[in-house]
């Protein structure tokens, strides 16, 4: 009871300070506000940013590793989805896919076919990439029927010519994705049905491509009867890395160590991870500039308070108060001062993350939110110490004839 | 209960030593009225600072109420101070952005103990026996001079000190408002047994003291001339 009234009465004289001095109040506390605007709002688009990105990748799922020639996303041009396997390494047959299944963590294997062409349908041509690939290649990606169906185990083991369009080509060719179900492409002189196309996912690559059963692309288009690369579905996370391990294991009885590579999904969402964290860190560090320039105002403002107020410091020492009373007094002040200013920083942020969400996945979270008022009142009181010891040592008399 | 034992107190000034109090010795018995009296820089203010510890002397022994004062720490003396003694100054030193009732009140919000007593209610009490308690609500620097120092010796009263040290209470005011300051002082020594020490320059408001003291150059004499 005694001490909570001591608080009140501290928080008291400190809110009355403000309403008097309304003008230098508000400018002080601009300084933090500033501060955690930039911090709050530098973090929430960081980590938009990076949900955004994470976002992409698991369209791909999340158990997948993927087999490449050569070495894989290390390589040149190995990256790009458009490639034929041309990049140096092997090109892997239906016989590295049934050494592949064997491995008894994996739950699906996706062989991969990818060929650019030159696509007609109802008069219009297009530049477009055809994948061949068998039912599971759907699930791995995440793809999902608009209108029609896709093709089925059956489908792929007849090698019968249909085809599944993504959603943007399927539009662009036919003008609706409805229009394009039943209808026929032509490319490298053979005809294709169009059982169905894929709901719309945002990647420029799927919803641009052309999705066959791979055996269909045996002969004129995959004569060798290869792939360009193999995608695994693994059953669960915790079996990535041995299934890694048995799927290099299966593959190196055929092919050397250079001439294939296996990467997981996950080593690259490490990557990505790594570098967005330390873009967050510089994000941070560039917005806590504006927190320290803040509290050094803060501190200036506290410092010019003590020396207006030598006289009270005089006569509240001489009705009693302790060193350590003073100090609270005026640390009390300052950490108030700073809390103000932190609250409307992460009011205004979270206005301003509200409009940008519109355009942008920017997002706030608890932490952001706690950490600023933590770290505003942390500044309170790290910048008010200084003008609040340099009260609370005044001695008594001096201070009281003060004027 | 205040024993002096060969007390100093010097400054410097620059370079320059400035002894304000040179090897005073004194008592002062519980309940007594006494005035210390001496010309503007004898050093009596000093003392008082010293008496009342906001000062600690260069050397020398300050026992107050049994405690030898160069023992304690801050906190204790500022217990000291918050309950055992009150101060009245020339200048009244109240906290103009306060309003009367919250100067009061002031020391009670520094007591480190329970508060035993009603403080609001005995604010009122303290005002109203010194016929202020309509100002109750007014700043400072809305009521006259002598109504300020009443609030002062209000304030200096709340946590029922054994002792009041006075320092040129009247020295701001004029001779009648002054007359009625120092009858207050005198009649809070008579009747509830405070020990008061006044301060002052001036021989006519000192002889209303039962003993005095006399200061010159930091030294006690034996008569002021």
């Amino acid at each position: 009871m005694k001490i909570q009234n001591g608080y009140i009465h501290l928080a008291k004289v400190a809110l009355e300070d403000f309403k008097r001095n309304k003008v230098r109040t508000a400018l002080t506390s601009l300084g933090i506000m500033i501060g955690v605007l930039s911090v709050v709002l530098l973090i929430a688009l960081g980590l938009g940013l990076k949900n955004y990105i994470e976002g992409q990748f698991e369209n791909m799922g999340a158990n997948l590793i993927m087999i490449l020639p050569g070495s894989g996303f290390t390589g040149e041009g190995g990256a790009s989805f458009g490639g034929q396997g041309t990049v140096g390494g092997v090109s892997f047959d239906e016989r590295d896919v049934s050494l592949l299944q064997r491995v008894s963590e994996i739950d699906y294997v996706v062989p991969v076919f990818m060929k650019g062409v030159a696509v007609e349908a109802g008069g219009e041509k297009k530049v477009a990439s055809v994948m061949g690939m068998n039912e599971d290649g759907f699930k791995l990606m995440n793809i999902e029927a608009a209108n029609g169906e896709l093709f089925n185990k059956s489908d792929v083991q007849s090698g019968v010519k249909i085809a599944v369009l993504g959603n943007t080509i399927a539009t662009d060719l036919f003008g609706s994705a409805e229009k394009s179900v039943g209808k026929t492409i032509r490319f490298e002189d053979a005809r294709f049905k169009i059982i169905g196309v894929a709901k719309k996912k945002g990647d420029r690559e799927a919803d641009n491509g052309i999705f066959v059963p791979y055996k269909t692309t045996y002969g004129s288009l995959n004569p060798d009867k290869t792939f360009w690369a193999i995608y695994l579905g693994v059953k669960s996370d915790d079996m990535v890395t041995v299934a890694k391990t048995k799927a290099e294991g299966a593959l190196l009885k055929r092919y050397d160590e250079e001439d294939f590579a296996v990467t997981e999904q996950a080593e690259l969402l490490n990557t990505i991870n790594q570098i967005f964290s330390i873009i967050n860190s510089v994000l941070i560090a560039i917005g806590s500039i504006s927190l320290v320039v803040g509290g050094i105002g803060i501190m200036n403002i506290m410092f010019a308070t003590v020396t207006e107020r030598t006289k009270e410091i005089g006569i509240r020492r001489a009705v009693g108060a302790t060193q350590n009373d003073i100090l609270k007094q005026f640390l009390t002040e300052s950490v108030l001062l700073s809390l103000f200013g932190g609250i409307l920083g992460l009011l205004l942020a979270i206005g301003i993350i509200m409009i940008v969400r519109i355009f942008f996945p920017a997002s706030i979270n608890i932490f952001a939110v706690l950490i600023s008022l933590i770290v505003s009142s942390a500044i309170g009181i790290f910048f008010g110490v200084f003008p609040a010891r340099r009260a609370a040592k005044l001695p008594p008399i001096e201070a009281i004839r003060y004027e | 209960m205040i024993k002096l034992e060969h007390v100093n107190k010097s400054y410097f000034l620059g370079d320059e030593e400035v002894k304000a109090v040179r090897d005073i010795s004194l008592t002062i018995e519980e309940k007594e009225f006494i005035g210390i009296l001496g010309s503007s820089g004898s050093g009596k203010s000093t003392l008082m600072h010293i008496i009342g510890l906001l000062e600690q002397p260069t050397s020398g022994k300050v026992i107050l109420e049994g405690y030898d004062v160069a023992k304690l720490t801050d906190a204790e003396l500022s217990k000291i101070r918050n309950k055992t003694v009150g101060f009245v100054f020339q200048s009244f030193n109240l906290i103009n952005r306060f309003t009367v009732m919250e100067n009061v009140l002031l020391p009670t919000k520094y007591s480190k103990d329970p508060i035993s007593f009603n403080a609001g209610q005995r604010a009122e009490d303290l005002l109203g026996k010194f016929g202020i308690l309509e100002r109750k609500n007014f700043f400072p620097n809305k009521i006259s001079g002598g109504q300020q120092q009443r609030v002062a010796i209000a304030r200096a009263l709340i946590m029922q000190p054994k002792i009041i040290l006075a320092d040129e209470p009247t020295g701001n005011l004029d001779s009648k408002t002054g007359d009625e300051i120092i009858a207050i002082l005198k009649n809070l020594n008579k009747d509830f047994g405070v020990t008061v020490i006044l301060v002052t320059h001036e021989h006519n408001i000192a002889a209303k003291t039962k003993r005095q003291i006399y200061i010159k150059d930091g030294e006690v004499v034996e008569k002021y001339l």
